[in-house]
């Protein structure tokens, strides 16, 4: 699984997944915290749809914190004030950058997950629909 | 007139501050943070798009603090955001990959995957709700029980992303094609607005600029200080990803990007019909667009935006709604708030030099008629 659709998923899905797999390695493992989660911001950029150019439509409170494991580097971005989550991020990514054998039973987890995020996303689209406009012409 | 300097004013102003705290809370009633987060979506969408900063939480906290004075709160979320660094910059966000929430177009009743309606007030009678006065947590439980209770979903897949109504238009050659262009974008938080702008410059202040203001200005182009004539080819209000790039990698290749949230947008794309000149002197109707886009559910502001963009792209027009020097500088909410309260700041030194010219004049004439 690549890195923009693991993220998706813990970003999106139940953040105790997040919690727990960051947990199992680090009760397994060193994890060095190389920066704090710490706030900051990110830039979003958009492309516009009237000339298909880009420009920058504000900025995005962020929580961002760097872990080590072993030689490994990870990092965790999250939208808000979020530290906890950061970190966890950050492990999470650490773990698969250093290949830690944890990691090849995560992926059963994350396509879970993944699933119960399509049935919410399709669920919040269904009652979305219910408002739907169905027109009929008038006869005047 | 020489310089006076004067002081004195440390204990009125520690009184000020007192007296400020007492306003907010003598009524001895507490609302939480999170009360208006959850209750105050329009006054968020609104701090959160004029502050320049997507975050319902500090947002929220803005509007509690400043009482629920729009202006102040907006100030408050750009002096907090100046503090912050700038970490990364994200991938561009594609509008059309957006995860629908609302979508309608007054130029087409037919529109493929159909007009959806999602909340809105625009149906409602507008009358005053006097039951609010009453409202109990039990009920609002209950009805939302019944809400959840009568949702049926279906087993098919769900299309939350819609292609885009101008597309279609693209494809039928009613609406010019543009290529595609990733010029990295000039930012107005780092360097100032030196004119005649950027394309990028324009929409970031529009974006950022004060509701009323945008509104106001997009109001009048419409009135006949413009020469504008919008439709809306299509407003859509859902949720937009945002991606950055890996930063340890150095790579940008989209598989290897990191999600980190969402934002709520409204987005707006404005049919403005001109003429085109053909060979042969045949004269062709064409429609360009104008383009609105801001944070939250902010539907009056981003038709105003697309209104102002498109004016803004034709300022050869002698009106003041086509100047984009008039429009750009006077639309930032902090900007104008923050030089119209200036002038409520002592400035004993500039009246008195006034007063001093005034009282020379009348003595001077005083003198004459005697």
């Amino acid at each position: 699984m690549n890195r923009k659709n693991r993220t998706t998923i813990l970003v999106k899905g139940n953040w105790q997944i997040a919690g727990s797999l960051a947990q199992e390695i680090i009760s397994k493992y060193n994890v060095r915290t190389i920066q704090k989660p710490s706030r900051g911001l990110v830039m979003i950029k958009v492309r516009e749809g009237a000339q298909n150019s880009v420009f920058y439509l504000g900025e995005m409170l962020v929580t961002e914190c760097k872990v080590q494991i072993d030689d490994k580097l990870g990092v965790g971005i999250i939208h808000d004030d979020n530290p906890e989550m950061a970190y966890n991020l950050a492990v999470i990514d650490a773990a698969y950058n250093a290949c830690l054998l944890e990691t090849s039973t995560w992926k059963a987890i994350l396509f879970a997950e993944e699933e119960r995020i399509r049935n919410r996303e399709a669920k919040e689209m269904a009652d979305v629909l219910k408002t739907k406009v169905d027109f009929t012409t008038m006869d005047v | 007139m020489g310089y006076i300097a004067v002081k004195g004013g440390t204990a009125a102003i520690e009184e000020s501050i007192k007296r400020l705290c007492y306003k907010r809370i003598k009524g001895k009633r507490i609302i939480e943070v999170d009360t208006i987060k959850n209750t105050m979506r329009g006054l968020i969408d609104k701090i959160m798009s004029e502050g320049s900063l997507y975050s319902k939480d500090l947002a929220a906290l803005a509007i509690k603090q400043s009482e629920g004075n729009p202006e102040e709160a907006a100030f408050l979320i750009r002096a907090y955001r100046s503090t912050l660094p700038r970490m990364h910059y994200s991938r561009a966000a594609e509008p059309g990959d957006m995860r629908i929430e609302r979508r309608i177009s007054a130029a087409f009743k037919d529109i493929p995957g159909g007009q959806i309606l999602g909340a809105s007030v625009d149906y409602t009678h507008r009358l005053l709700d006097f039951g609010l006065y009453d409202e109990e947590m039990a009920d609002l439980e209950q009805w939302l029980r019944e809400y959840d209770k009568n949702l049926i979903i279906s087993d098919g897949e769900f299309n939350t992303r819609i292609p885009k109504v101008i597309e279609f238009l693209r494809n039928e050659g009613i609406v010019a094609r543009a290529s595609i262009n990733d010029t990295e974008p000039r930012d107005v938080t780092r360097t100032s607005i030196e004119f005649p702008t950027t394309r990028c410059e324009r929409l970031q202040t529009l974006t950022r600029g004060e509701t009323g203001a945008v509104t106001a200005l997009g109001y009048a182009a419409i009135r006949g200080y413009g020469a504008v004539h919008p439709t809306v080819g299509e407003l859509r209000v859902g949720h937009l990803s945002v991606y950055i790039d890996y930063p340890f990698s150095g790579s940008n290749e989209p598989e290897d990007s990191i999600y980190i949230g969402e934002i709520q947008v409204t987005e707006v794309e404005t049919l403005i019909p001109y003429i085109v000149e053909k060979p042969g002197g045949k004269q062709e109707l064409q429609f360009s667009i104008g383009y609105g886009i801001c944070y939250g559910q902010n539907e009056t502001k981003a038709i105003a935006m697309s209104i102002l963009d498109n004016c803004l792209e034709n300022s050869h027009i002698k009106s003041p709604v086509h100047d984009e020097e008039f429009v750009l500088m006077h639309i930032d909410c902090v900007e104008a708030t923050g030089f119209i309260s200036h002038l409520k700041l002592p400035h004993y030194v500039t009246f008195q030099s006034e007063l001093d010219t005034v009282r020379k004049t009348r003595s001077h004439g005083g003198n004459n008629h005697e």
